[in-house]
């Protein structure tokens, strides 16, 4: 057996039921352990093989030697079940030329599960700190460094003469690195976890100084690789300080410790962000999630698990957390059952919390899927800059502390959106797509943002830009008006279809007369009312007169009355005369008659009472002089105008 | 240039109103429209007075149906 610098010491793991052989999988390989001196110990054969092959081509290595690390500092976070490792490099140049960036190395396994890697620098020399800078890290070329390694280069602000020296901050966080050992654990026992890293910081320049330490979860370590220089003290394992090691020096650490933080891992979120220009962004995340601890074996008992949680489940997922953004409104959560009560919301002005339990607690292993959904208000959203619209959304989920295996983001933008382009500060692949909602004639146009591997440090803000001129909202009230405009010309078409099957049978030739009856009365009603209308006119007339004495503009309004008065009874003739002689009418046409003779009577008087009152005027005769003489003639002007009012009732209402 | 912020052209707490209002208006329009049709013989019919009824009417039935819409929670 192939034995590196530094063989794991193990001690036996406590477990509730002994075993003497421990079957586990590592990568891919199972070996089983017979000696009785050591109770189960990790299948390192492929590792340390492969490690192998990994040191002797670094020692073949020519290496960048015109920097050096003089003090790495590395703190590696696994309270949660995101690996978050915080690298502090002192970097100087010890070379000829200028340094320009820093070349930071992951072995390839580890790099696969690299989800978020970024870097800043303090500028400020000693104790005081400056502002942090953000630097720009990208791919680097891995030509001239051993195989099996991916390199990413930190781009310094300005390149690093010689002599000088500046410190980075490189964090990095890694998922699916923290492997569940036992892998599969009855309700009752605890989840514990394996780590596996490098004491020693692998760089492809030369290391001075430097330290480990590693924040451990406050429940118990099981065992940890124990080199010279380890110690454990207040849950948290210290490596170092090393001093002068070669570049590409590794050394294999490995910690089993436990853990029972939920290992909330989402393998596909669908988030769909629609906006509506009159005021709301409505946002819906469809998560299919799955517990990735130790797989439960054996029952689940739900009275163990409501009697006793925390001896029955706890490293089971009982609630989620999720800030939404302030001002959110109709939240609502449920799958494909229905809606899910268990949650709770409530919201200040920072952020709206809302806490959701799945309809069971998820052991390791269990999956479950639902919808959250909320509306957000537009204006908190949706800017305007330099003709382009633009909205300012987060990327991820916002449910703390989830790692999302695929996240796919869909913006839909309303229906005459053009030149969409996206903003993202992480790279992501995207591509368009259509979607027909509420009143679409042609569909929205929705970009589709996917990325893998996401964890809550990606949830920053991305822009979405795109043209949108405001006559285009419109649209929509536009197709409204239409639709209700067609349904009345399709009365108006009904109204004047004529739709009888038989056009000659006697009772349609009947009903046809009796229309003609009718339009006639009805046209007869109308010259009526305008008679009655001048009469009123002329009433008014002598008012006025009463009022200001202007006997000329009553002599007017007479003579036009009078005009208007032969106009009408001239068009009332011929209609009275068809009614005369069609014989449907016959039953009415006396109370027509009636109406017409009484309405002539009743302008005869009107006119004899008016001509009255100017004569007085003209002779200047007293008021109540004017009265008497036409108070009779007032009476029979009142009684008759009643009598016409009542037939014009009793047409009315054939 | 600082970003300004794009809110609906019309506010949105007037959405309810907006809605009672037009909805009102439009459909005392449509009885109008109605009686109008019913009422009058065929021959009577003035195709302008129909037109123009129905027109408006819709107009304010169209707004009236999309505050409507909005204000229930159905953002168009």
């Amino acid at each position: 057996m192939i034995r590196s610098r530094g063989a794991p010491e193990k001690s036996s793991i406590r477990n509730p039921k002994p075993r003497q052989i421990a079957e586990l999988t590592f990568t891919g390989e199972r070996e089983r352990e017979s000696q009785s001196g050591v109770a189960g110990h990790h299948s390192t054969t492929m590792l340390r093989l492969d490690l192998l092959l990994l040191s002797i081509l670094l020692l073949s290595t020519p290496v960048l030697s015109d920097v050096v690390l003089s003090k790495v500092d590395r703190r590696v976070d696994l309270t949660s079940h995101i690996v978050r490792i915080t690298s502090t490099l002192k970097v100087e140049n010890v070379g000829k030329g200028p340094a320009s960036e820093v070349i930071i190395v992951f072995p390839e396994r580890q790099a696969k599960k690299l989800a978020y890697v970024t870097a800043a620098t303090n500028a400020g020399k000693g104790k005081v700190k400056g502002p942090t800078t953000s630097l720009p890290v990208s791919i680097a070329n891995a030509k001239g460094l051993p195989p099996s390694l991916e390199a990413y280069s930190v781009s310094l602000p300005e390149p690093l003469r010689k002599g000088e020296s500046i410190s980075v901050d490189v964090l990095t966080a890694f998922t699916h690195s923290l492997k569940p050992f036992p892998e599969k654990i009855s309700q009752a026992d605890i989840q514990l976890l394996v780590f596996e890293d490098s004491a020693h910081y692998l760089s492809p320049y030369a290391v001075q100084a430097q330290s480990l330490t590693i924040k451990l979860p406050d429940s118990r370590v099981e065992s940890y690789t124990r080199l010279e220089n380890s110690k454990y003290q207040n849950s948290e394992i210290k490596y170092g300080p090393y001093e002068n090691l070669p570049p590409f020096s590794y050394t294999p650490i490995i910690v089993h410790f436990e853990s029972n933080h939920p290992f909330a891992v989402a393998k596909e979120l669908v988030r769909e962000i629609e906006i509506s220009h009159w005021g709301n962004v409505q946002v819906t995340d469809n998560y299919d999630m799955v517990h990735e601890g130790s797989e439960i074996k054996g029952e689940f008992s739900r009275l163990d698990f409501q009697a006793r949680p925390h001896q029955r489940g706890a490293s089971a997922i009982k609630n989620l957390i999720a800030s939404l953004p302030p001002r959110a409104h109709s939240v609502y959560y449920r799958d494909e059952i229905g809606n899910i009560s268990t949650s709770r919301l409530w919201g200040d002005l920072k952020k709206t919390e809302l806490i959701i339990e799945p309809r069971y607690p998820m052991f390791g292993g269990w999956r479950t899927a639902f919808t959250i959904g909320y509306g957000l208000p537009l204006g908190d959203f949706l800017f305007e800059s330099e003709g382009k619209r633009f909205l300012n959304v987060t990327f991820g989920s916002p449910i703390n502390n989830i790692v999302v295996d695929t996240l796919i983001v869909k913006v839909v933008l309303p229906e005459g959106s053009e030149f969409v382009s996206v903003a993202a500060p992480f790279p992501v692949t995207q591509w368009q797509e259509t979607k027909f909602s509420h009143l679409d004639v042609v569909g929205r146009p929705v970009i589709v943002l996917q990325k893998t591997n996401v964890v809550p440090e990606h949830n920053q803000y991305f822009q979405v830009y795109y043209k949108f001129s405001s006559i285009s909202m419109l649209r929509e009230p536009m197709m409204l008006i239409t639709g209700f405009f067609l349904f009345f010309v399709a009365c108006i078409v009904y109204t004047h279809l004529d739709m009888s099957i038989s056009k000659s049978s006697p009772s349609y030739l009947a009903k046809l007369q009796w229309e003609d009856v009718l339009s006639t009365i009805q046209q007869i009603e109308k010259l009526i009312n305008k008679c009655l209308a001048v009469q009123d006119r002329l009433e008014g007339s002598l008012r006025d007169l009463s009022r200001s004495g202007d006997v000329q503009a009553c002599k007017a309004a007479r003579k036009s009355a009078d005009g208007t008065l032969k106009e009408l009874s001239k068009e009332v003739r011929p209609l009275l005369s068809f009614l005369q002689a069609s014989p449907q009418a016959g039953h009415i046409l006396p109370k027509v008659e009636e109406l017409v003779a009484k309405e002539r009577e009743l302008e005869d008087k009107l006119m004899a009472k008016h001509t009255t009152v100017v004569d007085c005027y003209e002779k200047k005769v007293a008021g109540r002089e004017v009265e008497n003489r036409i108070a009779s003639q007032q009476q029979k002007i009142a009684s008759l105008r009643q009598e016409v009012d009542d037939l014009l009732e009793f047409i009315d209402e054939l | 240039m600082a970003p300004k912020a794009i809110t609906s052209p019309v506010p949105e707490s007037f959405y309810p109103t907006l809605a009672l209002l037009m909805l009102s208006v439009g459909l005392v329009f449509t009885a109008s429209f109605f009686i109008y049709a019913t009422t009058t013989t065929r021959r009577n019919l003035s195709i302008a007075r129909e037109v123009t009824t129905g027109a408006v009417a819709s107009v304010f039935l169209g707004f009236g149906s999309l505050f409507l819409l909005l204000a229930s929670g159905v953002y168009i």
